[in-house]
């Protein structure tokens, strides 16, 4: 067991460190660079961008930057905003924090309707199948954008009284927090809820045919436990693996929802940051989403061990 | 009301424990069912063990799930005819009467070891259930049975194989737990489907030493079902030969070796390998 831990953290640290280079360099081949995005326009003279880069040190060799960023990102320190001067660990924590809120309560959104409507799909058949997967497949169709975007138009319309747009922190106002981020993570949850249920029903189908569903019927079970002990318990590992990807797809931040919400969270902080080549910034926001990715698919595999005592970790 | 309830004591206690009258099931697409038993007649004894052979699709397996009135997932079955049971029409019961019935009154045995345990619950917790479900113990009298009943039917160190998951035992073994399931609360009938097919042959003869010696020290009756009629030679009492949906041939077991009336019996014989056949050759 500790051995795998340390492999794992080891082939962890491998993907971090080749994810921040291939960022680190990704970054520097887009045309255009922080020095012409802050000054805006082509007419200021070169030798103030060439200033600007050598201040921040934009006009070394890119490796040697990339070794002086590693260098001090290993101690912590992920740098200064170019944009804002502040330390990019802390505003990216925050950041994280806003998106971390959506992610959680659309997880929770998605994991609850997808799995009512999956589960009903499956063990009712019929009429209920049908819409479920009808209904499904329209969701899966509609990109999540659209959906805020006619989120945002129909309560301006209709509910005009509600303001959904923005930001309130926790700490200031719990309720008003959660109350609005409700409808992002509506909009964020539809279609990672369609994931679950459609994982779901083809677990749980797949499953009822398995000789010990019957064994478990000839024992005189009620259906209840029948579901919850045979059906679900067989059916979760499938789910666990499709519904941990697409949570770990939340935590990274959604560029577009935020926007249109006006949320600051880590996705739209992301776009800005590109937009004017924030580059510790970026760095450490895809750091940081891949550490996530990581992270969540060690979880999904311990949770398959504890599922499933097949599984050898 | 007490003499009705007198007449039917006295009829489930001296008539056959289960009694089945002109079954029929029919699978499937009402418009365009398949047939899969055409009136099937037959008797259990309390206590008696009776065997149905018959070629693969001859309704062996149809019929005995009707009994239980078990369907699998998704094959709408419709049975008419009545399955008499202590004395009740199972056919005429409620599915939640049923559940009182399953397990409880009748197990069964099914035939592949290897998939009929729930690959995600211990061994133990697989027997837990079915107690608790039928019987008003606590979990830990459950266990307590539960590890009673892997030593019974042959696990070694039971107590500790009870926390083991069914992909520690062999195949010999998780039939062997699966035939702890099916008696642990101690049902008047057990049926067993085909519950060697899947073993290697020095398995087979240890399970259905096992299954007798149960039926003998509890007094259940057995329904043992097999294609083998090697099998069922030194087993049953009865056997009824199963052919298209329909016992063609009822009887007792020596008798019916010794001469069988039906075409089909014979060929069915003719067929089976018999190892007190190829004695007599050498
Ligand atoms: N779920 C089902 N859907 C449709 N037809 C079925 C179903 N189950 C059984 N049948 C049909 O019912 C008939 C009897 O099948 P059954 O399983 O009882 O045979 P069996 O005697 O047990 O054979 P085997 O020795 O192969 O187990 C067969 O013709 C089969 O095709
Ligand atoms: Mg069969």
């Amino acid at each position: 067991m500790k051995r795998v831990i340390l492999t794992r953290l080891a082939w962890t640290l491998g993907i971090l460190l080749g994810v921040s280079f291939v960022a680190f360099v990704l970054m520097r081949a887009l045309p255009g660079d922080f020095a012409i995005a802050a000054t805006g326009a082509q007419s200021v003279a070169p030798e103030v961008l060439e200033g600007i880069r050598r201040q921040l040190g934009l006009d070394r060799p890119l490796i040697e930057q990339y070794v002086i960023w590693l260098g001090k990102a290993l101690t912590g320190d992920f740098g200064v905003s170019f944009v804002t001067r502040q330390p990019v660990a802390g505003t990216v924590f925050d950041r994280f924090i806003v998106t971390f809120q959506l992610a959680l309560i659309a997880a929770i959104m998605s994991i609850v309707m997808g799995s009512i409507t999956g589960l009903a799909s499956a063990r009712l058949r019929g009429a209920t199948d049908w819409i479920v997967r009808m209904v499904n497949g329209v969701m899966l169709a509609v990109p999540n954008y659209i959906v805020a975007t006619l989120i945002v138009l129909l309560v301006g319309l209709y509910f005009p009284q509600f303001a959904i747009l923005g930001y309130t922190p926790f700490l200031s106002d719990p309720v008003g927090n959660i109350a609005g981020l409700l409808l992002p993570a509506l909009a964020l949850s539809l279609a990672v809820s369609v994931t679950v249920s459609e994982n779901i029903r083809a677990a749980v189908l797949e499953v009822a045919n398995q000789d010990f569903v019957m064994v478990a019927r000839a024992k005189g079970l009620r259906r209840g436990a029948v579901l919850r002990d045979y059906l679900i318990r067989n059916a979760l590992t499938p789910v666990v693996t499709a519904t941990g990807l697409k949570v770990a797809a939340l935590l990274g931040g959604s560029i577009l929802v935020e926007t249109i919400f006006a949320i600051p969270g880590m996705g739209q902080y992301l776009y800005e940051s590109i937009n004017s080549r924030d580059y510790p910034v970026i760095q450490a926001i895809i750091l940081l989403t891949a550490a996530i990715v990581v992270l969540v698919n060690m979880l999904v595999d311990i949770a398959y061990a504890r599922i499933d005592a097949r599984v050898r970790l | 009301m007490l003499e009705t309830e007198m007449s039917e004591t006295v009829m489930s206690e001296t008539g056959p424990l289960l009694r089945v009258r002109d079954l029929h099931a029919e699978i499937g697409d009402p418009r365009a069912p398949v047939h899969a038993l055409r009136g099937v007649s037959f008797d259990i004894l309390r206590g008696e063990a009776v065997g149905f052979v018959g070629e693969s699709g001859s309704g062996k397996s149809v019929t005995a799930r009707a009994v239980m009135r078990l369907a699998p997932e998704g094959a709408k079955v419709r049975l008419r005819g009545s399955v008499d049971f202590a004395g009740r029409d199972l056919l005429q019961l409620d599915e939640s009467e049923m559940l009182d019935i399953r397990g409880r009154r009748i197990a069964m045995v099914f035939q592949d070891p290897m998939t009929s345990l729930n690959p995600v619950m211990t061994v133990g917790a697989q027997i837990d259930d079915i107690i608790r479900r039928h019987m008003n113990l606590s979990a830990r009298e459950a266990r307590a049975r539960s590890v009673e009943l892997l030593g019974l039917v042959g696990i070694q160190d039971p107590a500790r194989r009870a926390d083991d998951y069914p992909h520690q035992f062999s195949g010999g073994m998780r039939q062997r737990v699966l035939i702890a399931i099916a008696i642990s609360c101690d049902p008047d009938l057990l049926i067993a489907d085909e519950p060697t097919t899947a073993l290697d042959v020095t398995v087979q003869a240890q399970i259905l030493r096992l299954l007798l010696r149960l039926r003998d020290e509890r007094g259940m009756s057995l329904m043992l079902i097999t294609h083998d009629f090697g099998v069922v030679a030194g087993m049953v009492e009865t056997v009824n030969v199963m052919y298209r949906g329909r016992i063609v041939e009822t009887g007792r077991v020596d008798a019916v070796f010794a001469a069988p009336a039906h075409d089909y019996t014979r060929r069915l014989l003719a067929a089976t390998p018999r190892l007190h056949r190829s004695g007599q050759a050498a």
